[in-house]
């Protein structure tokens, strides 16, 4: 499962991701431990600010979070740097400011203090005014240009999925001499509103995380290596190794995984790496170059689909009792029960494919 | 009581005493915990100054402020001791008045302290002056546009000019053509851009500027509040006040209030640096946060590398680190339109 991404040496693709789980060297050394390829720093800022309480909502699928950055002034993430790195441990340090001159400098510290690798959180969206930044290109390239011309280790950029074009930035990342590109960032969102006391979750914007936004990862992460050669690393809402999969075959290199530690623990880690390297012995696979992007040759653009006679078919299974799900999302009219067996009007059938995802017992197929 | 007392009472060499004090490590724990405890029996505390004559150091950093009497300069002394403190440095708080004579006696004074490195902000100092300094190899650092500047001396810095753009633009965003400016003598540098700003600001949305309108005074309170009184007056007042300092600004808003103009409805006010004070008044002053603390942290550290390196030979350039202002939004003036806050 050995992976070589942004020049660096991983042992494999797993990849813990910036937050609070890593907030000191003993939490990072955790996440070596735990079997992660590499780890990522809390992101570090020019100035550590007591976080706001509270900061974390979770509503069962997804997280909002208001602020996670390190309250570890720089100068002490050396100590911490000097805990968390041991002989074969690879540790990124996650750093973010608001200028090319703020960041460089807060890159070049963390290589001093033996990074091995930078990754620029310049994509947040809390009240920070990063999301912009994130979606400019040209203030992406002025602040990946500045760290990349100061700096030796090699550079990653976090990419926001709310960027008009993902892409764009991504290859703007690339000119500037970046290494690779992470994606994606946290999405700004309001997790809800409690309607008795009519206050939102949370008392500001924050970033929505978890299983919820992996749709969204999967699609930043499949564009941009449709669109630019650089080294990716995918990251939203891998919870299990299939997950992981997801991304590889999508063209990611190595994945990172966030929400997920929070919510499990560092066990989630051990799992996933564990389950990861026992599919790649099951499917004979030795290095992950041979799966990386394989569903890409699947993906099409709208316009070169074929259009195939295709209608749904049901076979002889039993229904699941009392269910009428087909028939009620049925939006052609097509479906309907006679004495107990499903019936699909072929004429009405548009071969929509809905109704295959909805049927919990798999009986619905399409066909011609 | 002195160290060779320390010594006869402990009965060791003072040779020993001096090094449980400086190398602690070198000393055997049995010897060094018997110096502690005659130390402390003796309430013997060292002299520091005479440390820093065999050191070549004394664990010290001088800090040249303009004015202690505004806040904003309190909050990036607070970054730069924040810091200090952290690796165990003293900050010497010097207030220099806008004064040239006054800044050149506290340098000439902080070089005889032998302080180990100078933090200056927004310093009427000159290129001889910061000559003097250098030839003395003590390191020095700028915070905010000083009078003097050169890719030498390493700088943090905002873009005054661009903050200023930003306070004007979201004036006139608020439908407010009539925008004066009361701006401060000093720090000139900073003012000057400022003013560069709100010209730039007007100019690109074609609104003819009003001589009328634009006010140099004095940067305190009191020169803000005579400002606002002269405006006031005007046959036709400003409907808009961008201060280039928040002092100013609250200077301004007392003026209307005593003079029963009502903010914002027939004049609106915005500031500029967010002291604390900023969201205390009535209405909390809507304003362009320069990250102060930080500032002062972010300096600090640029001294401390400089230091560091001359400890242990590394070469380091001077770097200019900028940092980036933002607007804050309160309720000084138009305040329906959030976007320029949360974007």
């Amino acid at each position: 499962m050995k992976t070589n991404f942004l020049g660096l040496k991983l042992k494999n693709p797993i990849i813990v991701a910036a937050g609070p789980w890593n907030r000191d060297g003993i939490n990072i050394r955790k996440g070596i431990a735990a079997g992660a390829g590499a780890v990522i720093t809390e992101t570090i800022v020019s100035d550590a600010l007591l976080d706001v309480r509270p900061r974390i909502a979770y509503n069962g699928t997804g997280a909002q979070n208001i602020r996670l950055y390190s309250d570890i002034q720089v100068e002490s993430w050396q100590r911490e740097m000097d805990i968390a790195k041991s002989k074969d441990s690879i540790v990124i340090a996650s750093v973010s400011a608001h200028t090319p001159s703020e960041l460089a400098y807060l890159a070049m510290k963390m290589e001093k203090f033996g990074a091995d690798a930078i990754e620029l959180s310049i994509s947040s969206p809390m009240g920070e005014s990063l999301e912009v930044v994130a979606s400019n290109a040209d203030r992406v390239y002025q602040m990946t240009k500045e760290v990349v011309e100061n700096i030796k280790i090699p550079v990653m950029v976090k990419l926001s999925q709310n960027a008009t074009n993902i892409s764009k930035v991504a290859k703007t990342v690339k000119k500037a001499g970046g290494s690779g590109v992470s994606a994606i960032n946290t999405i700004r969102c309001i997790l809800g509103v409690d309607i008795e006391t009519m206050k939102p979750m949370l008392p500001t914007y924050g970033g929505y995380s978890g299983v919820p936004i992996r749709p969204l990862g999967l699609a930043s992460v499949a564009t941009i290596a449709q669109t630019v050669d650089i080294p990716l690393c995918g990251i939203g809402g891998i919870e299990n190794y299939k997950n992981a999969l997801e991304y590889i075959s999508l063209g990611a290199s190595a994945v990172q995984i966030g929400t997920s530690v929070m919510l499990n623990g560092f066990d989630v880690i051990t799992k996933i790496v564990n389950d990861l390297e026992k599919w790649f012995d099951e499917n004979d696979i030795k290095d992950i170059k041979e799966i990386r992007g394989q569903a890409l040759k699947h993906l099409k653009s709208f316009e070169e689909i074929k259009i195939e006679p295709i209608t749904c078919h049901s076979d002889d299974k039993e229904c699941a009792e009392n269910c009428h799900l087909c028939m009620n999302s049925c939006i052609y009219g097509a479906i309907t029960r006679e004495e107990g067996i499903i019936k699909i009007d072929k004429e009405k059938c548009t071969g929509c494919g809905l109704c295959n995802f909805i049927c919990p017992v798999k009986k619905l197929r399409l066909d011609w | 009581m002195n160290i060779k007392e320390i010594a006869r009472k402990a009965g060791v060499s003072v040779a020993t005493v001096s090094r449980v004090l400086n190398h602690p490590e070198n000393v055997a724990p049995k010897t060094k915990e018997h110096i502690l405890k005659v130390m402390e029996e003796s309430e013997y505390i060292p002299n520091w100054f005479a440390r820093g004559l065999n050191f070549n150091k004394t664990n010290t950093i001088g800090l040249l402020i303009p004015n202690i009497l505004n806040p904003g300069y309190m909050e990036i002394a607070k970054g730069v001791e924040d810091v200090a403190h952290q690796k165990d440095y003293t900050t010497l708080l010097c207030n220099g008045e806008n004064e040239l004579d006054k800044e050149r006696k506290y340098i000439d004074t902080l070089i005889k302290r032998r302080i180990d490195g100078i933090v200056l902000i927004s310093s009427l100092l000159e290129h001889e002056d910061i000559m003097n300094i250098k030839k003395q190899e003590i390191p020095i650092v700028l915070i905010g546009e000083n009078k003097y500047m050169s890719a030498d001396v390493p700088l943090v810095r905002i873009d005054c000019q661009n903050g200023a753009y930003k306070a004007v633009k979201h004036l006139i965003e608020n439908k407010y053509k009539d925008i004066a400016i009361i701006y401060g003598d000093t720090p000139e540098q900073e003012n000057k851009r400022k003013l560069i700003g709100y010209k730039q600001a007007l100019e690109e949305e074609k609104i003819i500027e009003n001589p009328e309108y634009i006010i140099e005074v004095g940067n305190n309170i009191e020169e803000g509040y005579i400002a606002a009184k002269k405006l006031i007056d005007l046959k036709k007042p400003p409907r808009a006040i961008f201060a280039s300092s928040d002092l100013l600004a609250i200077g301004a808003i007392d003026a209307m209030k005593d003079y029963e103009v009502k903010v914002p409805e027939q004049i609106a006010v915005i500031g500029f640096d967010n002291i604390q004070m900023a969201n205390l008044i009535e209405p909390k002053l809507t304003t362009i946060a320069k990250p102060m603390h930080k500032m002062g942290v972010v300096g600090a550290r640029l001294l401390f590398d400089i230091m560091d390196s001359k400890d242990n030979g590394d070469q380091i350039k001077p770097r200019e680190i900028l940092l980036q202002s933002k607007l804050k939004i309160r309720k000084s003036c138009g305040h329906k339109e959030r976007i320029g806050e949360i974007f």
